[in-house]
């Protein structure tokens, strides 16, 4: 009986979709290549570079390739005219790990209490707005500066991590915003109803649900820490990190060693990528398994 | 016992102050302090109240110099960065019918985020040098003679970096506010005859002005911090104002480049001020 | 005990969020045991307030809340042992229905084995068996609304609250979870109090219905006490079916009063024992729409008993069983006739026809 109904509906919305896909705009072929050419402009120099690592001993700063080899990649790590950099990579990994930590939790309380007004909430809003645009050397000479009046060496693990922190962590609310305006109240008010403590709510209801947004501030602290330069610069003490290493080999190194850093710090980036969107989908293939197999 | 909601609330942002207040408050006072300080010229300081480097920096033409350098810089980065920005934002949330490729084109404009900005920047070398792609390109193509010395160590190679490096932060705000647009609002203008152009002026850009203005925040006080691009790219030629009180920190004037940092830390807060007075980014993105 | 356990009885009830002006003011209700009651009124009212402060949800500024005799202002939702469906649901998004379901019993510690039984049994009741496993987000609206009541109802409340609990559905649905929910009262014979702005949704499953306007009471009586007998003006009218007249007293002589009013000449109205009338008062009466016959003037004339305004057609809606005629009459903005199908096309009228709208002097209501 209702087979001829259901027939006609799947006739008119098969021509409604012929129908649009057929007529585009020009705006959006304009648009496709202005498109496209950002693209180009914003991987091509990049892919140039990554290119260039691979030349042979003779290689120059520029077009046209000349041999093929790891040749520049093994000066890397011999450290000859490369400084410390493998010393600088572990210490900026370290790092941007306690920076993500830290930005995470300090971001999510307060996303969580920025939800609600609260007196003086403007100040604090303003107060972070203001350390986020805040020149970086700017800051960098002050905590410099402080931590020499109060005879307290500066270093990557103290110094640069706060300074770092300053930057980071209105970042991270700033997203954690985002992410919480999916956040419905009743979801809250409903498992208080049902009896659950304000622990268990969050333990059980918030976080899972904000999970993905979580690794997405993780993501955002991590990545802003490990190539972190203006705030580093005054704070890190004697011990370079990875950027200021790279920035000192910028001035001194004109060889494509310089190139081949590129690659690697590249390729580490596309890992962590790897690694945290790996890591959002197994979470969502778990939960799905769980369902399934449950009962 | 019920907490109130002001006691949550501070308890909440309590770690955020623990690191603001140390981290962000105290340097700013420590940097206000030493431009108040006179220095012995060997790196130390003593308390001899004096306003007489911001006489110094205020009275110096070069300062004004650096400032117009630094600004002109900031100003043509957020003309071009939201144009491409606001351009590539509406063609993805616009144009792009399906919700999971606008997601992937999307994505791809982000992945150069996660990638060393210092590298981004040397990575122009290559192409824009003396011997570099483009010249190549230009001179096998027979449109000029001479290699264009213009491209590289030049104030078109910064701003060339700037716009590579900050256009994200306008891409992500502009696409967030933008795709928040019912495009229901869209069709009823349609309906109610509006045109292209009417579209874009009554619903489009104003729906939009929250995340352009969130991405000139970005822009504006990236570039008016930095001194490394320029340094870099402009081949030592042009200065900028943070590499100016960079070089006295060298020589250890820091009285001096304590002045000018507490006033371009002004002059920085000012222009977001500005920014925010035009859009109420609090109310925009916390609802 | 001498009160049953899931009485509600609200005394003195205001509530303001800024300190000066009041969502709700002076409220005084006794909802009995297994009741299902329904506030009712337009959005802005109050209503939501009130079940939220029942709920436990939000504190009244001043008065009582007992439930079951006992003062529960201050507790927690789970000691006052009611349970509350939200109008969004609410549903946990990252958790089956199983899972949202054993929600309640998970957090309080239940061990796995009981639990599970628990919530079987109420997968069971709720006919969701072979939705167990999924998602809420791959469920229906109607499946969405059974999980929340499931949800609710593990908790063994004495009370159940529900915020517009048919809002999210679409008609044809909302008239088959409406009676799904009344048959969830019955089985569970707890207290049901159910928030709501569609008045046929009131009428159709209220054992008492509580009319709610700006914050106020303005009346609270079983559903065809409310329908049949409304309190006041705005009752009537937000009730629906009913025709407002208001006018003047002339004479009052025993049995009988006269009204006039501004466009309408006198006509007989009621006097009942309850109310004093006296001449020249002002005073509003309501006529059922259904009560009035139609007749063309000039015929046999008004039946004795009965009473007459004239007016003109202005508009005829078909609407199967009843015709709705729509009439310029009396000085309202609309008098309607709802006239039964067959007796409106034994002699159909058309818009612009002279008509006399004809009802019994003693089916008129008077109005407070």
């Amino acid at each position: 009986m209702t087979a001829p109904i259901s027939a006609r509906t799947g006739t008119t919305m098969m021509r409604r979709k012929v129908r649009k896909s057929s007529d585009r705009p020009w705006t959006f072929y304009v648009l496709a290549s202005f498109f496209a050419l950002y693209v180009i402009a914003l991987y091509g120099p990049m892919i140039s570079i990554y290119i260039l690592s691979f030349q042979d001993v003779q290689g120059g700063l520029v077009f046209p390739m000349r041999g093929v080899s790891l040749y520049w990649f093994n000066e890397l790590i011999m450290q000859t005219r490369a400084g410390d950099v493998s010393g600088a990579f572990s210490r900026s990994m370290y790092l941007a790990v306690s920076v993500t930590v830290i930005t995470v939790v300090v971001s999510f309380m307060a996303g969580m209490a920025f939800r609600r007004r609260f007196r003086g909430d403007t100040i604090v809003f303003y107060l972070m707005i203001a350390s986020l645009v805040a020149p970086g050397l700017v800051l960098g000479i002050g905590i410099g500066l402080g931590f020499n009046m109060l005879g307290i060496e500066t270093s990557w693990y103290t110094s640069a991590l706060g300074a770092q922190l300053s930057w980071t962590l209105p970042f991270g609310i700033l997203v954690m915003f985002a992410v919480m305006s999916r956040l419905n109240n009743d979801w809250e008010e409903a498992a208080r109803d049902l009896g659950a403590s304000r622990a268990q709510t969050i333990i059980l209801v918030i976080l899972p649900i904000l999970a993905p947004g979580l690794i997405a501030v993780a993501l955002f602290g991590f990545t802003l820490s490990y190539d972190e330069f203006a705030r580093t610069l005054q704070t890190a003490g004697p011990l370079n990190t990875l950027p200021l290493e790279i920035w000192s080999m910028t001035l001194n190194v004109t060889s494509p060693s310089l190139y081949a850093l590129g690659t690697v710090s590249t390729v580490v980036s596309f890992i962590i990528i790897g690694v945290s969107l790996g890591s959002i989908v197994m979470l969502q293939r778990r939960s799905a398994a769980r369902l399934n197999n449950a009962k | 016992m019920k907490l109130s909601r002001n006691m949550t609330g501070w308890l909440n942002v309590t770690p955020l102050l623990a690191v603001l207040v140390p981290f962000f408050i105290v340097p700013i006072l420590v940097v206000s302090v030493a431009s108040v300080m006179q220095t012995d010229g060997y790196g130390g300081m003593f308390m001899d109240f004096t306003l007489g480097k911001y006489l110094d920096v205020a009275t110096s033409a070069l300062t004004y110099n650096l400032y117009f350098a630094t600004i002109k810089f900031a100003l043509l980065t957020l003309v071009f960065s939201a144009f491409i920005g606001f351009w590539v934002a509406y063609f993805l949330v616009f144009h792009v019918r399906s919700k999971l490729i606008a997601m992937g084109l999307f994505l791809v404009c982000t992945v150069p985020f996660w990638t060393s900005n210092i590298i981004r920047m040397i990575s122009w070398i290559p192409l824009l040098g003396k011997e570099g792609l483009v010249n190549q390109a230009l001179l096998g193509a027979g449109l000029i003679h001479q290699p264009l010395e213009f491209l590289l160590y030049s104030s078109f190679a910064v701003v060339v970096a700037y716009v590579h490096q900050l256009t994200i932060f306008m891409i992500v705000p502009i696409f967030n506010s933008m795709a928040r647009i019912d495009k229901r609002v869209i069709e009823a203008a349609l309906d109610a005859g509006a045109g292209r152009w009417d579209i874009m002026r009554m619903i489009v850009i104003p729906m939009s002005k929250s995340g352009i203005a969130l991405g000139a925040i970005f822009v504006v006080s990236i570039v008016m911090g930095d001194f490394f691009v320029v340094k870099v790219m402009s081949g030592g030629g042009t200065a900028s104002v943070v590499g100016a009180f960079y070089e006295d920190i060298s020589v250890l004037q820091y009285p001096t480049a304590a002045a000018s940092a507490v006033i371009l830390t002004i002059i920085v807060m000012l222009m977001v001020a500005v920014i925010l007075r035009v859009v109420d980014i609090r109310r925009e993105i916390t609802l | 005990m001498s009160t049953g356990k899931g009485d509600i009885e609200l005394a003195g009830v205001a509530k303001s969020y800024d300190g000066s002006t009041y969502a709700v003011d002076g409220i005084n209700l006794k909802i009995p045991d297994g009741a299902y009651c329904c506030l009712l009124g337009p959005s802005g009212c109050g209503k939501s307030t009130i079940l939220r402060m029942i709920a436990g949800h939000e504190d009244p500024t001043v008065g009582e809340i007992l439930i079951g005799g006992e003062d529960v202002v201050g507790l927690d939702p789970v000691e006052r042992r009611t349970a509350m469906m939200f109008q969004s649901y609410a549903l946990f998004p990252h958790l089956s229905v199983r899972d949202n379901i054993a929600f309640a019993l998970r957090v309080r510690g239940m061990a796995k084995g009981a639990r599970d039984d628990k919530v079987d049994a109420m997968i069971e009741k709720v006919q969701l068996g072979e939705f167990a496993n999924r998602l809420p987000a791959q469920l229906s609206g109607g499946q969405q609304q059974r999980v929340a009541l499931a949800r609710a109802a593990i908790t063994e409340p004495r009370v159940l609250l529900l915020d517009e609990p048919l809002s999210a559905l679409d008609e044809h649905l909302r008239i088959k979870m409406r009676a799904e929910l009344s048959r969830m009262q019955r089985d569970l014979g707890i207290t049901f109090i159910h928030v709501t702005h569609t008045q046929m949704e009131a009428i159709a499953l209220a054992d008492m219905v509580v009319v709610m306007d700006k914050g106020q009471i303005r009346q609270a009586a079983p559903a065809p006490e409310v329908y049949a007998r409304p309190r006041d003006r705005y009752v009537a009218e937000f009730i629906g079916g009913q025709n407002v007249l208001s006018g003047t007293i002339g004479q009052v002589n025993g049995v009988r009063a006269t009204l006039a009013g501004a466009r309408f000449s006198a006509i007989n109205i009621p006097i009942v024992q309850s109310r004093r009338l006296e001449s020249g008062q002002m005073l509003d009466i309501a006529v059922r729409r259904d009560d009035i016959d139609l007749l063309r003037p000039g015929g046999a004339g008004v039946p004795e008993g009965s009473t007459a305004i004239e007016g003109s057609v202005i508009g005829v809606e078909y609407q199967g069983n009843f015709v709705k005629v729509m009439l310029e009459a009396g000085g309202e903005d609309e008098f309607v006739a709802y006239v039964p199908e067959r007796r409106f096309f034994e002699d159909a009228l058309s818009i612009g026809d002279r008509v006399l709208a004809v009802w019994q002097i003693d089916h008129a209501h008077l109005l407070a």
